[in-house]
């Protein structure tokens, strides 16, 4: 790790950022020890913080903010405690007006550093050579935990306890069992982030240094061979977007495509469907695809809003809607998978034959090792963040459903609005009152409190948070900000240039192709509704569920987000010009403004 | 009396110390059924010849006497006086009788063709220096083309190549250069190519620069050419930078030369190779690259009118190409992933 000598100037202080007006107070939903506190002014005011808007790309809800400490502490525990990665221990995070900044926590001392080395090669080794066999036992843990989720039950609060508690053994009462079932709740959370981080730095690490190898021997590869290269084929990602082609082939072939009309909700389809007999049927067929297939995120799962397809049908059903009409456009929708196959093999031949002996051994030895990890790169996000995440929001929502049954709160959805402690105190209060039967104060303390934080964090959603804050460093030598981050030393030069203004962003070239348009600037996934054909998409970044708007876009540009990752991914898909972390494109960038999007050189300019 | 010339498909590299690099490689093109235009090479004895008869032998050494590499007031009047002399001296009869008969059978009406010095015994950098790089282009009837043979052999005299072979401690040793004569292609678009990305030094990439009209603009640096970085896996256009392209070399509307002349304004700021055009020069580049089994720096031209046409005009080695530092090392997976992690020997160990 080499030192770095902090330069001021560049970005603002995070001590004398400005609360927006009517956001007064927002630290209150925010644990003691994820704000800039005047106590440990002297550290943090010189450190280099960047916003984390790949992953928090919206101000934070409250009880969301366990969506920041269990990766944290999970990620944490794998890098710096298990593998114990030589240069680097685990992610700080801070708060401001509810937007997530992290930093990275190094290893100096050249002995510590050897010394974590020793560690890291062995366990870190262990499991390069046992992948396979480890990302097996992985899944079957993964599946074992959502089944336990899934049958967690909330309970409710009856008049009276049934009888079986008065006359049965070992029965409890609901005050025991809703205070049992909500920090099982939490733990199961913990432990799906705790699996979560198992294989990701090892799998990213060995990927990255697959594309470095590549673009140290081959500098002007463009970066999206080298993922064709390693990127899988048959990829549960792709899976439930090929569930969709085939319903939509399904429902032509049976002849109820025509109840696909644009416009149409999800339910006027299904009662129209529901209204024949091969309609019926085609119902049938997608009750069996969706579990597991309708288990996708329509966001990247972090927050309580992203709902999966299960909950809010209206993605898949306008990907159906478009699939119906490509065909009936006679158009092939199908991804070509030998296709794609044989390119990928012929990319790997190509670019191998083109290095001498030995570098071609070290390329092909990184390119099997990557396609060996990818599959847990590319899957965990399916079990992780979509499947588990979304339904474990709903194991939440229950919560909020008796709190709001019992008029703690107004809505369900209010909970979010809560810190875990504060349902946690909910939860007791409630549980308490229940018992005595005496006057609960909750329904009096917290629907204010839940109305005042929605209204704060309307106001912070429109507030633009700078990229970075703190110290400028000379240089990004955290192996894992660079790895999963895309956040080097160039990169963050770039955003401290462009604090003065300017109307060119630069970002990674994710996608080739340069096109103008109209810009639209969506800061989260429930407003993709707004997109209009033909829009340039600017957003903070984006997940499979946003799939339905590549068909409308022609161009994308996201704050965060290397080559690899979702926006880029799917632009390659769809031949769309994209530029990936930019870092401020969502800040600089107005809806209707036009735009240049150059996705062969990474530069986006505002026209 | 032995033959000065021969066809260019009738030359391989062997023949390199007699018709010298530019004449040999054309041969090798030709073999490799790399689309050249046809033309002959005169070799080097022709040189000789014309030397000896005119009875310069003397007048050439004694110039050249006593000359160091740092005199050029010295180095100046030897240039001139051996140009002069030479510049009066006939080709000899033989040699013009053959030049006639390989220029007919390149065509009736006295067909244009470029004349260009062939350098011997050096590479194209060391050339450079010599002053063996002349070129003249459009050039029509027997009569021109002797003129244009005989002012390339001048070339072999002019003061950087009499200071570049001072320095070398050759200055006296016999000189000697081939001659190639090719039909001239009438370009509507011309440039090099590289085989390889010379500025990073990537292999899986053909480096294109393209502008209007004879090839003299982009070679001579009097326009700033479009750019094309082309990848030769998938043929995809990977960086490409358009230039106003402001001057082009066209044949003299008066049948002979070529002349400088601006280009419409329109044409200026427009892309002069389209996708298809890429293609066809990636192919090509790839083919010679695979032929000679290494980097080639390649002159090509798209005729007037038959744009789909690849012309290769001229390939020699790349010479210099620049090697990215932090190129990592091979060595075994487990070891690079290490250093990625810090957990290794540091990357540039």
């Amino acid at each position: 790790m080499a030192t770095t000598a902090p330069k001021a100037g560049a970005f603002p202080s995070p001590y004398e950022i400005e609360t927006p007006p009517g956001c007064e107070g927002w630290e209150e939903m925010y644990p003691y020890y994820a704000l800039f506190d005047e106590r440990r002014r002297e550290t943090d005011e010189n450190r280099f913080w960047f916003w984390n808007s790949m992953h928090f790309p919206m101000p934070m809800p409250a009880f969301d903010v366990i969506c920041i400490d269990s990766p944290y502490q999970a990620v944490g525990a794998w890098q710096n405690r298990v593998f114990a990665v030589p240069p680097a221990m685990g992610i700080d995070y801070r708060c401001i007006n509810g937007y997530i900044y992290i930093s990275g926590n190094p290893v100096t001392d050249p002995e510590k550093i050897a010394e974590r080395a020793q560690f890291f090669q062995q366990r870190a080794g262990y499991y390069f050579q046992n992948w396979s066999e480890l990302y097996g036992k992985w899944r079957a843990k993964m599946e074992a935990l959502i089944r336990e989720l899934g049958e967690l039950e909330v309970p409710d609060l009856p008049e009276y306890e049934p009888d079986e508690v008065a006359f049965g053994d070992d029965r409890n009462t609901a005050f025991y069992e809703v205070l049992d079932a909500y920090p099982r709740a939490l733990r199961l959370g913990d432990m799906m982030w705790q699996h979560h981080f198992e294989f990701l730095l090892l799998g990213y690490g060995a990927y990255g240094t697959f594309v470095e190898f590549c673009k140290g021997h081959l500098p002007d590869i463009p970066d999206q061979h080298i993922a064709q290269m390693v990127a899988g084929i048959d990829v549960l990602l792709f899976r439930p977007d090929a569930e969709l082609r085939r319903l939509a082939r399904l429902a032509i072939e049976t002849g109820v495509d025509e109840a696909f009309q644009q416009g149409r909700s999800p339910a006027e389809i299904d009662a129209e469907l529901a209204e024949t007999e091969p309609g019926r049927s085609w119902l049938e067929e997608l009750e069996k695809v969706k579990d597991p297939w309708f288990n996708m995120a329509t966001g990247d799962g972090l927050y309580h809003y992203y709902r999966s397809w299960l909950d809010d049908p209206s993605i898949p059903y306008a990907s159906l809607i478009g699939h119906i009409s490509a065909l009936g456009a006679g158009e092939q929708i199908d991804r070509p998978t030998d296709e794609i196959r044989r390119e990928r093999d012929r990319l790997a031949e190509e670019y191998g034959s083109l290095l001498d002996d030995e570098s071609r051994s070290s390329f092909d030895d990184l390119l099997n090792l990557s396609r060996t990890v990818f599959p847990y790169v590319e899957e965990h996000k399916f079990f992780c963040d979509y499947w588990f995440l979304t339904r474990w929001w709903n194991k939440i929502r229950e919560f909020g459903e008796l709190l709001a049954r019992n008029d703690f709160i107004e809505d369900s959805e209010d909970v979010f609005q809560l810190s875990r402690y504060e349902v946690a105190s909910a939860l007791d209060e409630l549980v308490l009152t229940w018992a005595t039967g005496g006057l609960p104060l909750g329904p009096k303390h917290w629907p204010p409190i839940a109305a005042r934080r929605k209204e704060i964090l309307r106001k912070l959603g429109e507030w633009t948070p700078p990229p970075a804050v703190g110290v400028t460093p000379d240089a990004v030598t955290d192996p894992m900000t660079i790895m999963l981050w895309g956040v080097t030393t160039e990169r963050v030069q770039e955003w401290a240039r462009q604090q003065d203004g300017g109307s060119v962003l630069n970002g990674a070239a994710a996608s080739p192709g340069v096109i103008e348009g109209i810009a639209r600037v969506v800061r989260s996934v429930d407003q993709i509704g707004d997109v209009r054909d033909g829009e340039i998409l600017v957003c903070g970044s984006t997940s499979p569920a946003w799939a339905p708007i590549f068909s409308k876009i022609k161009a994308t540009v996201t704050d965060v987000g290397g080559v690899m990752s979702h926006a880029a991914i799917v632009a390659r898909e769809y031949g769309l010009p994209a530029v990936v972390g930019t870092g401020r494109a969502t800040a600089a960038i107005r809806t209707g403004q036009t735009i240049r999007v150059d996705g062969s050189e990474g530069t986006v300019t505002v026209l | 009396m032995t033959g000065y010339i021969r066809p260019l498909h009738r030359l391989s590299r062997s023949d390199e110390p007699n018709f010298g690099g530019k004449s040999a490689n054309l041969g090798e093109l030709l073999a490799a059924d790399i689309p050249v235009p046809p033309g002959f090479a005169i070799s080097t004895e022709a040189f000789h010849a014309f030397v000896h008869d005119a009875g310069l032998e003397d007048r050439i050494s004694s110039a050249l006497a006593n000359l160091s590499p740092g005199d050029v007031d010295g180095i100046g009047h030897a240039s001139h006086a051996i140009s002069e002399a030479m510049r009066f001296a006939p080709v000899p009869a033989a040699l013009r009788e053959q030049i006639a008969e390989h220029y007919a059978n390149l065509g009736e009406d006295s067909p244009p063709v470029a004349v260009r010095s062939s350098a011997v015994g050096e590479d194209s950098q060391d050339a450079t220096f010599a002053g063996q790089q002349e070129t003249y282009l459009w050039v029509r009837g027997t009569e021109h083309v002797c003129d244009a043979v005989r002012d390339c052999w001048v070339s072999l005299y002019s003061p950087p190549a009499i200071s570049y072979r001072a320095r070398l401690g050759e200055v006296e040793r016999a000189a000697a250069m081939g001659v190639t004569v090719q039909l001239m292609v009438d370009a509507e678009i011309s440039g090099v190519m590289f085989t390889c990305n010379p500025v990073s030094g990537d292999p899986s990439m053909v480096a294109v620069n393209a502008s209007w009209g004879l090839g003299l603009a982009v070679v001579g640096g009097e326009v700033t050419p479009d750019d094309f970085l082309v990848s030769k896996v998938t043929r995809e256009v990977v960086r490409e930078h358009i230039h106003p392209k402001d001057v082009q070399y066209v044949p003299d509307p008066d049948g002979k030369g070529a002349v400088r002349v601006a280009v419409d304004g329109e044409r200026r700021a427009a892309r002069s190779l389209e996708q298809a055009d890429l293609e066809r020069l990636v192919d090509v580049a790839r083919r010679i690259e695979r032929y000679f089994g290494c980097h080639q720096d390649i002159e090509w031209a798209l005729p007037r009118g038959e744009t789909e046409r690849v012309l290769i005009v001229q390939t020699r080695p790349v010479t210099a190409i620049s090697k990215k530092p932090d190129k990592p090392k091979p060595a075994s997976a487990m070891s690079l992933i290490m250093s990625t992690f810090g957990a290794g020997p540091p990357k540039d160990a």
